[in-house]
């Protein structure tokens, strides 16, 4: 787990801390993501609340 | 979604009702094919080389780096019997002290991405963040390939090989 | 009550002649569906189940994922 603490960069897509980049796990990453947004970038995961009907 | 699906077709008189609960992710994710007009694009699956040198937690550093670099390869993908990913060592863990095992000197944990991805969205996201290669792995953790940026990107002309 | 399947059991359900139907729009079913699939989303399902579906087959339904 990612604690405050121990954070160092915000994920660029919602904001929230995390330790490394999720993509590339480099510190010096310039475009940081949580593993949330690039499951949801990538289309790994479906973003919610997802429309439903039709 | 599909359990009020389910639900109301039992009220129509559908006797024999079944929801597949994980739905097209968990379909997709396997790296099982799907129809329609995705189904024609190329995806992650389909451009990782499944022939990718693998190796044990277990063994020597020295052995590995000498069979990897054998074979052409910069990088090796460290799995379990069931191809599962545990790690991966690219060239700086290769190089690292030949008397390790492949469990000291990996980087543990990598992410992963899943075959269904399409091969444009993995050559930008791979431009962007650096990477040169990535595993792709079905929703199980098993190893389909690795999936070199340079690939992605010639079937995503779109992207071109920006600098990251 | 409908039965919660995975995988496995949608293959073998299949083999069953089950009917398989996305009941996600119309957009999405067109871009990826499973093989075979037919598309009633979920809104139509009063309007359309009844007159495309055979009662007397299995029906298997599935969306997105368990959200």
């Amino acid at each position: 787990m990612t604690g405050p603490e121990t954070a160092a960069v915000r994920c660029a897509g919602c904001g929230r801390r995390v330790k490394v980049c999720a993509g590339c796990e480099q510190p010096g990453c310039r475009n940081p993501i949580c593993d949330a947004c690039l499951r949801l970038r990538l289309g790994q995961s479906i973003a919610q609340p997802h429309p439903h009907g039709g | 979604m599909s359990p009020r699906a389910a639900w109301r077709l039992e009220r129509l008189g559908f006797g024999e009702v079944y929801d597949y609960t994980a739905g097209k992710l968990d379909w997709m994710a396997a790296g099982l094919p799907t129809e329609g007009t995705g189904a024609a694009r190329p995806r992650a699956g389909d451009l990782a080389r499944g022939e990718v040198p693998t190796c044990a937690l277990n063994e020597r550093l020295d052995a590995v780096r000498e069979r990897v670099r054998a074979g052409g390869w910069e990088v090796a993908v460290v799995a379990n019997e069931q191809r599962v990913v545990l790690g991966l060592l690219r060239a700086r863990e290769l190089d690292a002290d030949g008397d390790h095992t492949v469990e000291q000197a990996m980087r543990p944990g990598p992410s992963t991405f899943r075959p269904f991805v399409p091969a444009e969205e993995m050559a930008r996201f791979m431009t962007e963040h650096g990477l040169e290669s990535a595993p792709i792995t079905t929703s199980d953790g098993r190893l389909v390939g690795l999936l070199f940026r340079q690939d992605a990107v010639e079937h995503a002309p779109d992207e071109g090989d920006r600098a990251p | 009550m409908p039965t919660s399947i995975d995988r496995e059991q949608l293959r073998a359900l299949r083999d069953r002649d089950a009917q398989l139907v996305e009941v996600l729009p119309a957009s999405e079913y067109e871009e990826d569906h499973l093989p075979g699939a037919i598309n009633i989303p979920l809104r139509r399902i009063d309007a359309e189940a009844t007159r495309v579906l055979d009662r007397g087959r299995p029906v298997i339904v599935y969306c997105w994922d368990a959200a």
